[in-house]
């Protein structure tokens, strides 16, 4: 999957799901101290790129690493290439 | 002259803080255990709950009076008796202490961080009046014994930035209490502190003088939040908390 098909989709995660605005999405901000998700926010997060992505994240220990919107492009990007293997 | 008020303040408030206390505290015990022997449960809780906040009034209102002054604000003077969720800002440890102000006519426990329930004596009492100690217990308990208080009718004070500002900007909220909110139905009330981030400040024990102004606003009913998610829903009310806050510190 093309890496700007990723932040695409990812983005657009953030504003259907969430409805952060689009110009608050950059790779380097912080989902919780910039973007507000907090905990529990992040058990929607998954669920809501699971079925964009249509990948199974839930039980991945790797979420637990994420701080970063550039985080997520990276971890899905990671998932879809270990999917393809 | 500045400094002797700072002085006068500390010494005169943290005295008279530990004589109160002293004869408050134990006072309160009695008559706690007293109500036990007696009355049920329930009815201990109420009377322990309404004490807490009489013996905050007196630390928050009274002991610093005149050189801290609070200044309260009331914007929705019928709407009932509660339960309500009230939700605030929050700058100093002072705040649990303000809270009397919003809460005074109703029967409430506080959500809190951990640190407060390992305060001396007032921890033990914190955990006995039933508070919450929010990340000690999973989200799935939370929102069980919080349920279980609206129910009983008992008001819920939750400063959802889970940490004190350091720099008077309202932070991020958690959304916990706002799940709880969607769930139980409840009315949320917005409450915005200001003029107490010195009184003391962050690091410090030194009251400072001023004058803490503390709005409570209209409560959103169901009916006016229900249809959002909870991410929207803290962001909702958070933005309410910075408008108010923002136009309360605007020089007149």
């Amino acid at each position: 999957m093309a890496e700007q098909d990723i932040i695409r989709m990812t983005n657009e995660v953030f504003t259907e799901s969430f409805e952060i605005p689009g110009d608050k999405l950059k790779s380097d901000a912080n989902i919780f101290n910039d973007l507000g998700l907090d905990s529990l926010d992040i058990v929607d997060l998954v669920v809501a790129l699971q079925k964009k992505f249509k990948v199974t994240i839930r039980d991945d220990e790797r979420v637990r690493t994420i701080r970063t919107l550039g985080d997520i492009y990276n971890f899905i990007q990671l998932i879809k290439t270990e999917g393809n293997k | 002259m500045r400094i002797l008020k700072l002085v006068y303040l500390n010494i005169t408030f943290y005295l008279f803080f530990v004589i109160f206390s002293l004869v408050a505290v134990p006072g309160l015990g009695t008559f706690v255990i007293l109500c036990a022997l007696i009355l049920p449960r329930r009815q201990v809780l109420r009377r322990l709950r309404r004490a807490i906040v009489w013996y905050g009034t007196v630390i928050i209102r009274i002991l610093p009076f005149p050189l801290v002054r609070v200044e309260y604000k009331n914007y929705a003077r019928s709407e009932g008796r509660g339960p309500f969720i009230f939700v605030s800002n929050h700058r100093s440890s002072s705040d649990p202490f303000l809270m009397v102000c919003p809460c005074l006519s109703y029967e409430g426990i506080q959500v809190v961080n951990i640190w407060p329930f390992r305060l001396p004596i007032l921890g033990i009492v914190a955990k006995i009046a039933g508070y919450l100690s929010v990340r000690e217990i999973p989200f799935e308990d939370f929102l069980a014994k919080t349920t279980k208080l609206l129910k009983e009718g008992v008001s819920i004070v939750v400063f959802p930035e889970g940490t004190r500002s350091r720099d008077n900007a309202v932070g991020q909220f958690h959304g916990a209490i706002f799940r709880v909110a969607l769930e139980t139905r409840k009315p949320i009330v917005p409450i915005c502190i200001t003029g107490n981030e010195n009184i003391p400040p962050i690091g410090s024990a030194f009251l400072h003088p001023g004058i803490i102004k503390i709005h409570r606003l209209k409560a959103l009913p169901w009916e006016e939040y229900g249809e959002l998610e909870p991410f929207k829903l803290k962001n909702y009310v958070r933005q309410i908390i910075i408008d108010e806050v923002a136009a309360m510190e605007r020089p007149v």
